[in-house]
Protein backbone atom coordinates (compact mmCIF):
# COMPACT_ATOMS: atom_id res chain seq x y z
CA UNK A 1 0.00 0.00 0.00
CA UNK A 2 1.21 3.22 -0.63
CA UNK A 3 -0.36 6.39 0.82
CA UNK A 4 1.08 10.06 -0.54
CA UNK A 5 2.40 11.85 2.27
CA UNK A 6 1.56 15.25 0.52
CA UNK A 7 -2.30 13.46 0.32
CA UNK A 8 -2.54 13.84 3.69
CA UNK A 9 -0.45 16.85 5.44
CA UNK A 10 -1.44 19.41 3.03
CA UNK A 11 0.87 21.32 0.42
CA UNK A 12 1.62 24.79 -0.19
CA UNK A 13 -1.59 24.99 -2.89
CA UNK A 14 -3.56 24.64 0.41
CA UNK A 15 -3.26 28.44 0.98
CA UNK A 16 -5.47 29.42 -2.20
CA UNK A 17 -8.55 27.40 -0.63
CA UNK A 18 -11.29 29.46 -1.03
CA UNK A 19 -13.09 29.74 2.17
CA UNK A 20 -10.26 27.98 4.83
CA UNK A 21 -11.81 30.12 7.79
CA UNK A 22 -15.01 27.49 7.66
CA UNK A 23 -12.18 24.57 8.84
CA UNK A 24 -9.42 26.26 9.95
CA UNK A 25 -7.45 22.86 10.59
CA UNK A 26 -3.96 23.27 11.65
CA UNK A 27 -3.10 20.34 8.97
CA UNK A 28 -3.80 22.30 5.34
CA UNK A 29 -6.30 20.96 3.42
CA UNK A 30 -9.72 19.48 4.86
CA UNK A 31 -9.69 16.14 4.71
CA UNK A 32 -12.14 13.39 3.66
CA UNK A 33 -12.13 9.62 3.83
CA UNK A 34 -14.48 6.94 2.27
CA UNK A 35 -14.64 3.65 3.58
CA UNK A 36 -16.17 1.25 0.72
CA UNK A 37 -15.82 2.08 -3.08
CA UNK A 38 -19.47 0.80 -4.36
CA UNK A 39 -22.46 2.62 -5.06
CA UNK A 40 -22.47 4.77 -1.99
CA UNK A 41 -18.81 5.56 -1.69
CA UNK A 42 -17.81 5.63 -4.77
CA UNK A 43 -19.53 8.38 -5.82
CA UNK A 44 -19.08 10.19 -2.56
CA UNK A 45 -15.57 10.23 -3.28
CA UNK A 46 -15.67 11.17 -7.00
CA UNK A 47 -18.22 13.93 -5.67
CA UNK A 48 -16.21 15.44 -3.36
CA UNK A 49 -13.54 15.56 -5.40
CA UNK A 50 -14.76 16.94 -8.10
CA UNK A 51 -16.87 19.74 -7.07
CA UNK A 52 -14.60 20.81 -4.65
CA UNK A 53 -11.70 21.21 -7.53
CA UNK A 54 -8.90 20.13 -5.29
CA UNK A 55 -9.85 22.16 -1.96
CA UNK A 56 -10.68 18.76 0.11
CA UNK A 57 -7.99 15.64 0.08
CA UNK A 58 -10.03 12.92 -0.73
CA UNK A 59 -9.15 9.54 -0.05
CA UNK A 60 -10.84 6.07 -0.85
CA UNK A 61 -10.54 2.91 1.14
CA UNK A 62 -11.54 0.04 -0.94
CA UNK A 63 -10.37 -3.75 -0.66
CA UNK A 64 -10.90 -5.09 -4.18
CA UNK A 65 -9.05 -3.46 -7.13
CA UNK A 66 -11.97 -4.98 -9.03
CA UNK A 67 -15.39 -3.97 -8.60
CA UNK A 68 -17.89 -6.21 -9.12
CA UNK A 69 -22.01 -4.59 -9.16
CA UNK A 70 -24.24 -6.64 -7.02
CA UNK A 71 -26.84 -4.96 -9.79
CA UNK A 72 -27.02 -6.94 -12.52
CA UNK A 73 -24.83 -9.86 -11.18
CA UNK A 74 -28.14 -11.81 -11.78
CA UNK A 75 -28.15 -11.28 -15.24
CA UNK A 76 -25.03 -12.67 -15.67
CA UNK A 77 -26.07 -15.86 -13.54
CA UNK A 78 -28.92 -15.68 -16.50
CA UNK A 79 -26.34 -15.60 -19.05
CA UNK A 80 -27.14 -12.20 -20.55
CA UNK A 81 -23.56 -10.98 -19.42
CA UNK A 82 -20.67 -11.76 -18.63
CA UNK A 83 -18.26 -11.40 -15.51
CA UNK A 84 -16.70 -8.67 -17.07
CA UNK A 85 -19.29 -6.33 -17.55
CA UNK A 86 -20.09 -6.26 -14.23
CA UNK A 87 -16.16 -5.32 -13.40
CA UNK A 88 -15.14 -2.08 -12.65
CA UNK A 89 -11.91 -0.58 -12.00
CA UNK A 90 -10.87 2.78 -10.14
CA UNK A 91 -8.63 4.25 -12.36
CA UNK A 92 -10.68 6.90 -13.41
CA UNK A 93 -11.39 8.23 -9.83
CA UNK A 94 -7.81 8.16 -9.11
CA UNK A 95 -7.07 9.90 -11.91
CA UNK A 96 -9.59 12.61 -11.05
CA UNK A 97 -7.74 12.89 -8.34
CA UNK A 98 -9.01 10.92 -5.27
CA UNK A 99 -6.42 8.90 -3.32
CA UNK A 100 -7.25 5.49 -4.14
CA UNK A 101 -5.81 3.39 -1.25
CA UNK A 102 -6.63 -0.87 -1.68
CA UNK A 103 -6.80 -1.86 1.59
CA UNK A 104 -8.98 -2.80 4.32
CA UNK A 105 -10.33 -0.53 6.92
CA UNK A 106 -10.35 -2.37 10.42
CA UNK A 107 -11.09 0.38 12.84
CA UNK A 108 -12.07 4.25 13.82
CA UNK A 109 -10.79 6.05 16.15
CA UNK A 110 -13.61 8.56 16.42
CA UNK A 111 -11.42 10.72 19.28
CA UNK A 112 -8.51 11.26 17.13
CA UNK A 113 -10.23 11.28 13.90
CA UNK A 114 -8.41 8.18 11.92
CA UNK A 115 -8.91 5.21 10.21
CA UNK A 116 -6.81 2.00 11.01
CA UNK A 117 -5.78 0.15 7.97
CA UNK A 118 -5.32 -3.85 8.15
CA UNK A 119 -1.73 -3.31 6.22
CA UNK A 120 -0.66 -1.08 9.48
CA UNK A 121 -1.10 2.36 8.41
CA UNK A 122 -3.69 5.17 10.21
CA UNK A 123 -5.40 7.41 7.52
CA UNK A 124 -6.50 10.43 9.40
CA UNK A 125 -9.76 12.57 8.31
CA UNK A 126 -12.12 15.42 9.10
CA UNK A 127 -15.29 13.95 7.62
CA UNK A 128 -15.65 10.07 7.64
CA UNK A 129 -17.71 8.81 5.36
CA UNK A 130 -18.56 5.02 5.71
CA UNK A 131 -20.49 2.97 2.64
CA UNK A 132 -19.35 -0.34 3.53
CA UNK A 133 -22.25 -2.27 2.26
CA UNK A 134 -23.68 -5.47 4.17
CA UNK A 135 -22.31 -8.55 6.24
CA UNK A 136 -24.33 -11.29 7.00
CA UNK A 137 -26.11 -11.61 10.62
CA UNK A 138 -24.53 -14.77 12.41
CA UNK A 139 -26.67 -17.49 12.67
CA UNK A 140 -29.72 -16.20 10.39
CA UNK A 141 -29.84 -19.83 9.06
CA UNK A 142 -29.65 -22.90 10.51
CA UNK A 143 -26.48 -24.85 9.68
CA UNK A 144 -25.39 -22.27 7.78
CA UNK A 145 -22.19 -19.59 8.16
CA UNK A 146 -19.95 -18.27 6.16
CA UNK A 147 -17.55 -21.26 6.25
CA UNK A 148 -20.10 -23.17 4.48
CA UNK A 149 -20.04 -20.64 1.47
CA UNK A 150 -18.12 -22.45 -0.79
CA UNK A 151 -21.08 -25.63 -1.21
CA UNK A 152 -23.77 -22.90 -0.89
CA UNK A 153 -23.05 -19.44 -1.69
CA UNK A 154 -24.88 -16.21 -0.44
CA UNK A 155 -23.73 -14.71 -3.81
CA UNK A 156 -25.05 -11.53 -2.93
CA UNK A 157 -21.67 -9.98 -2.45
CA UNK A 158 -20.82 -9.81 -6.29
CA UNK A 159 -17.65 -11.21 -7.50
CA UNK A 160 -16.28 -15.00 -6.83
CA UNK A 161 -19.28 -15.72 -4.94
CA UNK A 162 -21.35 -14.72 -8.23
CA UNK A 163 -19.29 -16.78 -10.41
CA UNK A 164 -18.91 -19.84 -8.52
CA UNK A 165 -23.05 -19.91 -8.02
CA UNK A 166 -22.97 -19.77 -11.98
CA UNK A 167 -20.43 -23.00 -11.90
CA UNK A 168 -22.32 -24.83 -9.75
CA UNK A 169 -25.54 -24.20 -11.83
CA UNK A 170 -23.50 -25.08 -15.15
CA UNK A 171 -22.66 -28.58 -13.41
CA UNK A 172 -25.75 -29.61 -12.37
CA UNK A 173 -27.49 -32.21 -13.60
CA UNK A 174 -30.26 -32.80 -15.74
CA UNK A 175 -33.69 -32.47 -14.01
CA UNK A 176 -32.06 -31.36 -10.69
CA UNK A 177 -33.15 -29.28 -7.96
CA UNK A 178 -32.07 -25.44 -6.99
CA UNK A 179 -33.20 -24.26 -3.78
CA UNK A 180 -32.71 -20.90 -2.64
CA UNK A 181 -33.12 -19.28 1.05
CA UNK A 182 -34.23 -16.21 0.84
CA UNK A 183 -33.34 -12.75 3.69
CA UNK A 184 -35.87 -11.26 5.81
CA UNK A 185 -36.76 -7.74 5.83
CA UNK A 186 -34.53 -5.47 5.44
CA UNK A 187 -31.86 -6.32 3.11
CA UNK A 188 -29.93 -5.45 -0.01
CA UNK A 189 -31.78 -5.11 -3.31
CA UNK A 190 -35.15 -6.06 -2.24
CA UNK A 191 -36.54 -7.76 -5.97
CA UNK A 192 -32.88 -9.08 -6.14
CA UNK A 193 -33.44 -12.38 -5.01
CA UNK A 194 -36.89 -12.62 -7.59
CA UNK A 195 -34.85 -11.70 -9.95
CA UNK A 196 -32.28 -13.83 -9.26
CA UNK A 197 -35.11 -16.50 -9.64
CA UNK A 198 -35.98 -15.33 -12.79
CA UNK A 199 -32.53 -15.67 -14.28
CA UNK A 200 -32.11 -18.73 -12.55
CA UNK A 201 -35.12 -20.30 -14.52
CA UNK A 202 -34.17 -18.34 -17.68
CA UNK A 203 -30.83 -20.18 -17.37
CA UNK A 204 -33.08 -23.69 -16.86
CA UNK A 205 -35.06 -23.53 -19.50
CA UNK A 206 -32.31 -23.14 -21.99
CA UNK A 207 -30.01 -25.38 -20.64
CA UNK A 208 -31.81 -27.77 -18.61
CA UNK A 209 -35.71 -27.52 -18.66
CA UNK A 210 -36.42 -30.46 -16.09
CA UNK A 211 -34.90 -28.67 -13.46
CA UNK A 212 -36.64 -27.46 -10.77
CA UNK A 213 -36.59 -24.62 -8.21
CA UNK A 214 -37.92 -24.15 -4.77
CA UNK A 215 -37.31 -20.89 -2.70
CA UNK A 216 -37.72 -20.96 0.83
CA UNK A 217 -39.02 -17.46 2.17
CA UNK A 218 -39.33 -16.34 5.52
CA UNK A 219 -41.94 -12.92 4.41
CA UNK A 220 -45.38 -13.40 3.19
CA UNK A 221 -44.75 -11.06 0.33
CA UNK A 222 -41.86 -9.37 -1.54
CA UNK A 223 -41.16 -6.57 -3.80
CA UNK A 224 -42.91 -6.65 -7.36
CA UNK A 225 -44.23 -9.86 -6.20
CA UNK A 226 -47.44 -9.78 -8.53
CA UNK A 227 -44.92 -8.65 -11.47
CA UNK A 228 -42.71 -11.61 -10.97
CA UNK A 229 -45.65 -13.71 -10.21
CA UNK A 230 -47.18 -13.10 -13.34
CA UNK A 231 -43.32 -13.45 -15.38
CA UNK A 232 -43.06 -16.71 -13.50
CA UNK A 233 -46.47 -18.10 -14.89
CA UNK A 234 -45.53 -17.04 -18.68
CA UNK A 235 -42.03 -17.70 -18.93
CA UNK A 236 -41.47 -20.82 -16.22
CA UNK A 237 -44.79 -22.47 -15.96
CA UNK A 238 -44.14 -25.15 -13.28
CA UNK A 239 -40.52 -25.01 -12.62
CA UNK A 240 -40.42 -22.27 -9.47
CA UNK A 241 -42.08 -23.07 -6.01
CA UNK A 242 -41.84 -20.41 -3.71
CA UNK A 243 -42.98 -20.83 -0.40
CA UNK A 244 -43.50 -18.05 1.68
CA UNK A 245 -43.92 -17.13 5.86
CA UNK A 246 -47.54 -18.84 5.65
CA UNK A 247 -46.52 -21.91 4.21
CA UNK A 248 -43.23 -22.55 6.29
CA UNK A 249 -40.89 -20.69 4.49
CA UNK A 250 -39.44 -19.30 7.53
CA UNK A 251 -38.65 -22.65 9.14
CA UNK A 252 -35.67 -23.45 7.43
CA UNK A 253 -32.66 -25.07 8.25
CA UNK A 254 -29.58 -26.50 5.85
CA UNK A 255 -26.90 -28.59 5.91
CA UNK A 256 -24.00 -27.87 3.77
CA UNK A 257 -22.60 -31.45 4.05
CA UNK A 258 -25.30 -33.30 3.03
CA UNK A 259 -26.19 -31.17 1.03
CA UNK A 260 -30.26 -30.54 1.86
CA UNK A 261 -32.43 -28.23 3.01
CA UNK A 262 -35.21 -28.73 5.38
CA UNK A 263 -38.43 -26.51 5.30
CA UNK A 264 -41.15 -26.29 7.65
CA UNK A 265 -39.93 -30.31 8.81
CA UNK A 266 -39.79 -31.49 5.34
CA UNK A 267 -36.17 -32.66 4.20
CA UNK A 268 -35.06 -31.97 0.08
CA UNK A 269 -31.96 -33.32 -1.45
CA UNK A 270 -31.00 -30.61 -3.64
CA UNK A 271 -28.13 -30.16 -5.86
CA UNK A 272 -27.64 -26.34 -5.68
CA UNK A 273 -28.11 -23.89 -2.65
CA UNK A 274 -27.98 -20.27 -2.62
CA UNK A 275 -28.31 -19.07 1.00
CA UNK A 276 -29.10 -15.57 1.08
CA UNK A 277 -28.85 -15.01 5.11
CA UNK A 278 -30.46 -11.94 7.19
CA UNK A 279 -27.94 -8.51 6.78
CA UNK A 280 -26.69 -6.11 8.92
CA UNK A 281 -24.64 -2.84 8.10
CA UNK A 282 -20.60 -3.62 7.45
CA UNK A 283 -18.15 -4.20 9.65
CA UNK A 284 -17.00 -0.98 10.07
CA UNK A 285 -19.75 0.60 10.73
CA UNK A 286 -20.04 -1.89 13.42
CA UNK A 287 -16.78 -1.10 14.91
CA UNK A 288 -16.84 2.51 14.38
CA UNK A 289 -19.98 2.44 17.10
CA UNK A 290 -22.26 4.13 14.68
CA UNK A 291 -25.17 1.30 14.94
CA UNK A 292 -27.78 0.68 16.52
CA UNK A 293 -28.57 -3.21 16.22
CA UNK A 294 -28.05 -3.68 12.76
CA UNK A 295 -27.65 -1.06 10.51
CA UNK A 296 -26.46 2.66 11.38
CA UNK A 297 -29.05 5.72 12.01
CA UNK A 298 -28.68 8.52 10.19
CA UNK A 299 -30.07 11.72 9.94
CA UNK A 300 -32.11 12.14 6.79
CA UNK A 301 -30.81 15.74 5.58
CA UNK A 302 -27.28 14.72 5.47
CA UNK A 303 -27.06 11.38 5.97
CA UNK A 304 -24.83 12.03 9.35
CA UNK A 305 -24.61 9.43 12.39
CA UNK A 306 -26.92 10.10 15.26
CA UNK A 307 -23.83 9.12 17.12
CA UNK A 308 -21.18 10.98 15.53
CA UNK A 309 -21.98 14.27 13.26
CA UNK A 310 -18.41 13.86 11.23
CA UNK A 311 -19.31 10.71 10.23
CA UNK A 312 -21.52 9.55 7.71
CA UNK A 313 -23.25 6.39 6.69
CA UNK A 314 -24.39 5.36 3.04
CA UNK A 315 -26.00 2.76 1.59
CA UNK A 316 -26.93 -0.41 2.71
CA UNK A 317 -25.72 0.04 5.91
CA UNK A 318 -27.72 3.38 6.74
CA UNK A 319 -31.02 3.08 8.76
CA UNK A 320 -32.52 6.07 7.21
CA UNK A 321 -36.18 5.53 6.57
CA UNK A 322 -38.46 4.59 3.42
CA UNK A 323 -35.63 4.09 0.58
CA UNK A 324 -34.82 0.64 -0.02
CA UNK A 325 -31.27 -0.63 0.30
CA UNK A 326 -30.42 -0.03 -3.23
CA UNK A 327 -26.91 1.10 -5.69
CA UNK A 328 -29.58 3.76 -7.21
CA UNK A 329 -30.68 4.45 -3.52
CA UNK A 330 -26.86 4.60 -2.28
CA UNK A 331 -25.83 6.84 -5.19
CA UNK A 332 -28.49 9.25 -4.75
CA UNK A 333 -27.69 9.58 -0.56
CA UNK A 334 -23.96 9.93 -1.48
CA UNK A 335 -24.66 13.16 -3.59
CA UNK A 336 -26.69 14.87 -1.10
CA UNK A 337 -23.58 13.76 1.35
CA UNK A 338 -20.67 15.13 -0.61
CA UNK A 339 -22.74 18.52 -1.53
CA UNK A 340 -23.10 18.82 2.99
CA UNK A 341 -19.76 17.77 3.75
CA UNK A 342 -18.13 20.07 1.19
CA UNK A 343 -20.36 22.78 2.55
CA UNK A 344 -19.04 21.77 5.92
CA UNK A 345 -15.29 21.66 4.98
CA UNK A 346 -15.07 24.79 2.66
CA UNK A 347 -18.12 26.81 3.18
CA UNK A 348 -19.71 25.93 -0.64
CA UNK A 349 -23.84 26.06 -0.42
CA UNK A 350 -25.44 23.21 0.45
CA UNK A 351 -28.73 22.58 -0.83
CA UNK A 352 -31.78 20.98 0.18
CA UNK A 353 -31.93 17.10 0.22
CA UNK A 354 -33.21 15.06 -2.54
CA UNK A 355 -33.58 11.39 -2.94
CA UNK A 356 -34.50 8.69 -5.74
CA UNK A 357 -34.32 5.33 -6.87
CA UNK A 358 -35.63 3.08 -9.20
CA UNK A 359 -34.94 -0.39 -9.78
CA UNK A 360 -35.17 -2.33 -13.10
CA UNK A 361 -35.60 -6.10 -12.66
CA UNK A 362 -35.14 -9.05 -15.62
CA UNK A 363 -37.44 -11.93 -15.45
CA UNK A 364 -36.96 -13.14 -19.26
CA UNK A 365 -35.46 -12.24 -22.42
CA UNK A 366 -36.29 -8.36 -22.91
CA UNK A 367 -38.78 -8.90 -20.11
CA UNK A 368 -37.97 -5.61 -18.11
CA UNK A 369 -39.97 -4.16 -14.90
CA UNK A 370 -39.56 -1.37 -12.67
CA UNK A 371 -40.13 0.73 -9.39
CA UNK A 372 -39.39 3.86 -8.23
CA UNK A 373 -40.20 6.92 -5.79
CA UNK A 374 -38.98 10.09 -4.80
CA UNK A 375 -38.17 11.24 -1.02
CA UNK A 376 -37.00 13.71 0.75
CA UNK A 377 -35.59 14.96 4.34
CA UNK A 378 -37.76 14.99 7.35
CA UNK A 379 -36.57 15.51 11.04
CA UNK A 380 -37.20 12.08 11.68
CA UNK A 381 -36.24 10.16 8.27
CA UNK A 382 -36.04 9.95 4.47
CA UNK A 383 -39.98 9.74 3.49
CA UNK A 384 -41.30 8.81 0.49
CA UNK A 385 -43.15 11.04 -1.59
CA UNK A 386 -44.29 9.45 -4.69
CA UNK A 387 -43.82 6.10 -6.94
CA UNK A 388 -44.89 3.90 -9.73
CA UNK A 389 -44.26 0.14 -10.26
CA UNK A 390 -44.16 -1.08 -13.55
CA UNK A 391 -48.16 -2.87 -14.36
CA UNK A 392 -49.11 -6.77 -14.80
CA UNK A 393 -50.21 -7.01 -18.34
CA UNK A 394 -48.29 -4.64 -19.70
CA UNK A 395 -47.18 -4.73 -23.63
CA UNK A 396 -44.41 -6.66 -24.80
CA UNK A 397 -42.98 -3.86 -26.43
CA UNK A 398 -43.04 -1.62 -23.32
CA UNK A 399 -40.87 -4.83 -21.56
CA UNK A 400 -38.67 -4.47 -23.93
CA UNK A 401 -37.95 -0.85 -23.48
CA UNK A 402 -38.33 -1.11 -19.82
CA UNK A 403 -35.16 -3.81 -19.92
CA UNK A 404 -33.19 -1.16 -22.62
CA UNK A 405 -33.61 1.55 -20.37
CA UNK A 406 -32.22 -0.65 -17.69
CA UNK A 407 -28.94 -1.10 -19.81
CA UNK A 408 -28.88 2.45 -20.09
CA UNK A 409 -29.32 3.07 -16.55
CA UNK A 410 -26.21 0.47 -15.72
CA UNK A 411 -24.10 2.30 -18.28
CA UNK A 412 -25.09 5.50 -16.52
CA UNK A 413 -24.44 4.71 -12.79
CA UNK A 414 -21.30 2.82 -13.29
CA UNK A 415 -20.14 5.91 -15.21
CA UNK A 416 -21.39 8.05 -12.29
CA UNK A 417 -19.89 5.76 -9.76
CA UNK A 418 -16.12 5.34 -11.32
CA UNK A 419 -15.99 8.39 -13.87
CA UNK B 1 -40.83 31.54 -29.27
CA UNK B 2 -40.22 28.50 -31.03
CA UNK B 3 -43.14 26.85 -33.11
CA UNK B 4 -44.47 24.35 -31.32
CA UNK B 5 -44.65 21.93 -34.26
CA UNK B 6 -40.56 22.90 -34.82
CA UNK B 7 -40.37 22.24 -31.02
CA UNK B 8 -41.72 18.85 -30.82
CA UNK B 9 -39.70 17.44 -33.77
CA UNK B 10 -36.88 18.83 -32.01
CA UNK B 11 -37.53 17.30 -28.93
CA UNK B 12 -38.41 14.07 -30.34
CA UNK B 13 -34.79 13.79 -32.18
CA UNK B 14 -33.14 15.31 -29.18
CA UNK B 15 -35.19 12.08 -27.10
CA UNK B 16 -34.33 10.09 -29.87
CA UNK B 17 -37.74 9.11 -30.35
CA UNK B 18 -37.92 8.58 -34.15
CA UNK B 19 -35.37 6.40 -33.83
CA UNK B 20 -36.63 3.89 -31.08
CA UNK B 21 -34.04 4.70 -29.04
CA UNK B 22 -36.60 5.58 -25.77
CA UNK B 23 -39.73 3.58 -26.68
CA UNK B 24 -42.25 3.82 -24.42
CA UNK B 25 -42.39 7.63 -24.29
CA UNK B 26 -45.20 8.93 -26.29
CA UNK B 27 -46.45 12.23 -26.29
CA UNK B 28 -49.37 14.18 -26.93
CA UNK B 29 -49.32 16.83 -29.17
CA UNK B 30 -51.50 19.31 -27.83
CA UNK B 31 -49.21 20.58 -25.24
CA UNK B 32 -47.96 24.23 -24.80
CA UNK B 33 -45.69 25.30 -22.27
CA UNK B 34 -46.64 28.60 -20.96
CA UNK B 35 -44.23 31.13 -22.48
CA UNK B 36 -43.24 32.64 -19.06
CA UNK B 37 -41.94 29.14 -18.08
CA UNK B 38 -39.47 29.01 -20.95
CA UNK B 39 -37.83 32.28 -19.83
CA UNK B 40 -37.00 31.65 -16.73
CA UNK B 41 -33.50 31.93 -16.07
CA UNK B 42 -31.98 29.16 -13.84
CA UNK B 43 -29.21 28.95 -11.45
CA UNK B 44 -26.27 26.97 -12.90
CA UNK B 45 -24.56 26.07 -9.88
CA UNK B 46 -28.36 25.16 -8.08
CA UNK B 47 -28.55 23.20 -11.68
CA UNK B 48 -25.47 21.27 -11.01
CA UNK B 49 -26.54 19.73 -7.78
CA UNK B 50 -29.96 18.74 -8.83
CA UNK B 51 -28.30 17.14 -11.69
CA UNK B 52 -27.58 14.34 -9.58
CA UNK B 53 -30.40 13.26 -9.75
CA UNK B 54 -30.27 12.63 -13.47
CA UNK B 55 -27.05 11.82 -13.56
CA UNK B 56 -27.78 8.12 -12.04
CA UNK B 57 -29.25 7.37 -15.41
CA UNK B 58 -28.39 10.37 -18.08
CA UNK B 59 -24.31 9.92 -18.85
CA UNK B 60 -22.97 13.39 -18.30
CA UNK B 61 -20.28 12.90 -21.25
CA UNK B 62 -23.71 12.45 -23.98
CA UNK B 63 -23.23 8.64 -24.40
CA UNK B 64 -26.42 7.01 -24.66
CA UNK B 65 -27.91 3.72 -24.67
CA UNK B 66 -31.48 2.88 -23.53
CA UNK B 67 -31.41 6.70 -21.95
CA UNK B 68 -30.78 9.25 -24.15
CA UNK B 69 -28.34 12.08 -23.89
CA UNK B 70 -29.58 14.68 -22.09
CA UNK B 71 -26.64 17.28 -22.61
CA UNK B 72 -26.05 20.51 -24.97
CA UNK B 73 -29.84 20.99 -25.14
CA UNK B 74 -31.11 24.45 -25.32
CA UNK B 75 -32.53 25.62 -22.28
CA UNK B 76 -35.94 26.33 -23.97
CA UNK B 77 -36.13 22.69 -24.92
CA UNK B 78 -34.88 21.22 -21.56
CA UNK B 79 -37.40 23.39 -20.09
CA UNK B 80 -40.64 22.43 -22.38
CA UNK B 81 -39.68 18.23 -22.40
CA UNK B 82 -39.54 18.55 -18.61
CA UNK B 83 -42.97 20.50 -18.10
CA UNK B 84 -44.42 17.98 -20.58
CA UNK B 85 -43.82 15.28 -18.07
CA UNK B 86 -44.52 17.40 -15.17
CA UNK B 87 -47.96 17.98 -16.52
CA UNK B 88 -48.45 14.21 -17.49
CA UNK B 89 -48.41 15.13 -21.07
CA UNK B 90 -45.31 13.12 -21.54
CA UNK B 91 -45.90 8.77 -21.38
CA UNK B 92 -42.71 7.87 -18.70
CA UNK B 93 -43.21 6.51 -15.53
CA UNK B 94 -39.61 7.86 -14.03
CA UNK B 95 -39.21 11.01 -15.69
CA UNK B 96 -43.19 12.01 -14.77
CA UNK B 97 -41.72 11.19 -11.33
CA UNK B 98 -38.55 13.01 -11.54
CA UNK B 99 -39.98 16.16 -13.39
CA UNK B 100 -43.08 16.04 -10.54
CA UNK B 101 -40.94 16.95 -8.04
CA UNK B 102 -39.39 19.68 -9.29
CA UNK B 103 -40.48 23.26 -8.88
CA UNK B 104 -40.09 26.01 -12.17
CA UNK B 105 -36.62 27.47 -11.32
CA UNK B 106 -35.52 24.05 -10.67
CA UNK B 107 -36.56 22.89 -13.88
CA UNK B 108 -35.06 26.07 -15.38
CA UNK B 109 -31.78 25.79 -13.15
CA UNK B 110 -31.08 21.83 -14.93
CA UNK B 111 -31.66 23.34 -17.95
CA UNK B 112 -29.27 26.32 -17.68
CA UNK B 113 -26.45 23.38 -16.02
CA UNK B 114 -26.96 20.64 -18.94
CA UNK B 115 -27.10 23.10 -21.90
CA UNK B 116 -23.38 24.27 -21.22
CA UNK B 117 -22.35 20.72 -21.02
CA UNK B 118 -20.89 19.58 -23.83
Amino acid sequence: MTLDRRTFMGTAAAATIAAPSVFAGAHGKPRVVVVGGGAGGATAARYVAKDSKGAIDVTLIEPTRSYYTCFFSNLYLGGFKDVEDIGHSYGKIAAAGVNVVHDWAVGVDRDNKTVSLAGGSSVPYDKLILSPGIDFVDGAVDGWDLSSQNAMPHSYKAGSQTELLKAQLASMPTGGVFAMVAPPNPYRCPPGPYERVSMIAHHFKMNNPTAKIIVADPKPKFSKMGLFQEGWANHYDGMIDWIGKDFGGGEVSVDPGAMTVTIDGETTKVDVCNVIPAMKAGGIAHQAGVTDGNWAPVNAADMSSKVDPDIHVLGDSSQQGDMPKSGFSANSQAKVCANAVRGALTGSKVFPAKFSNTCWSLVATNDGIKVGATYEATEEKIAKIEGFVSKTGESAELRKATYEESEGWYSGITADMFG
Amino acid sequence: MMLKSLKILLISILLGVSSGVYAGDEITDDFAVDEELLKIKGDPEYGEYLSGDCTACHQIDGSYNGIPSIVGWDEESFIWVMQEYKEKYREHPVMQMMAGRLANDEIAALAAYFANIE
